[in-house]
């Protein structure tokens, strides 16, 4: 089985994702699940494509630490993060996110929770390509 | 020696992503940045996020033991 956190390059399947949570514990009653794509279009440009750079020790290990807290914080039963580092295109995955509990609240809560910290605690960083040229992308909340 | 690394936005104004600082003893996170802050005014603009081998680190009156790798970031933009 794939680990439940990784950083890669290439493309991720939802459906093999939420399988393997499912799989984890037959406790599970509600998966809650968060996919962040690439748009064609931010801040008033047109984007072409969006690069990824991380630090990505830290990243991994925070993101490994964003689960655990997650699961300790919400008494999740399990969860799962993966979050590509590559070249993207418009409507190409970026980010999966899904959190498994015994109810939906949690769930819900413990899904947004992780995509909240992960902009905030984790090292990576987004370029985007424009016609007009490249320029690293600031915070987005 | 303590290594420094450089990641994304800050790479573009520094010019490169790593570069070595003699370690003294009692060295601090602070002095560390603010020495590397007058040779990088521009990427030191953008830097706000520290780590300390792989950690963040908050408190810049960290002391910095011989070989740390010590990390200089801008504002993340993952997800």
């Amino acid at each position: 089985m794939r680990d439940q956190v990784r950083i890669q390059e290439e493309d991720f399947s939802q459906d093999e994702e939420i399988a393997a949570l499912k799989n984890s514990s037959r406790r599970i009653g509600g998966i809650a699940t968060f996919l962040g794509c690439a748009r064609d279009f931010s801040e008033g440009r047109e984007v072409s494509r969006i690069s990824f750079e991380a630090y990505g020790s830290m990243a991994l290990s925070e993101m490994k630490n964003l689960r655990l807290d997650a699961i300790e914080r919400f008494g999740l039963i399990d969860a799962r993060i993966v979050h590509r580092i590559a070249s993207v295109s418009a409507g190409d995955n970026i980010v999966f996110i899904a959190a498994g509990a015994e109810h939906r609240k949690a769930a819900f809560d413990a899904c947004r929770y992780m995509i909240d910290e992960l902009k905030m605690r984790v090292p990576i960083w987004k370029k985007e390509i424009t016609p007009e040229g490249d320029a690293w992308v600031s915070f987005h909340p | 020696m303590i290594d420094v690394l450089f990641f994304g936005p800050v790479v573009e104004r520094t010019g490169m992503r790593a570069l070595k600082v003699e370690h003294r003893p009692g060295m601090t996170l602070m002095e560390l940045r603010d020495e590397l802050a007058a040779k990088f005014p521009s990427a030191f603009e953008i830097v706000c996020l520290f780590a300390v081998d792989g950690q963040h680190v908050r408190d810049l009156t960290m002391p910095l033991a011989d070989r740390s790798e010590v990390t200089f970031m801008a504002r993340f933009s993952g997800g």
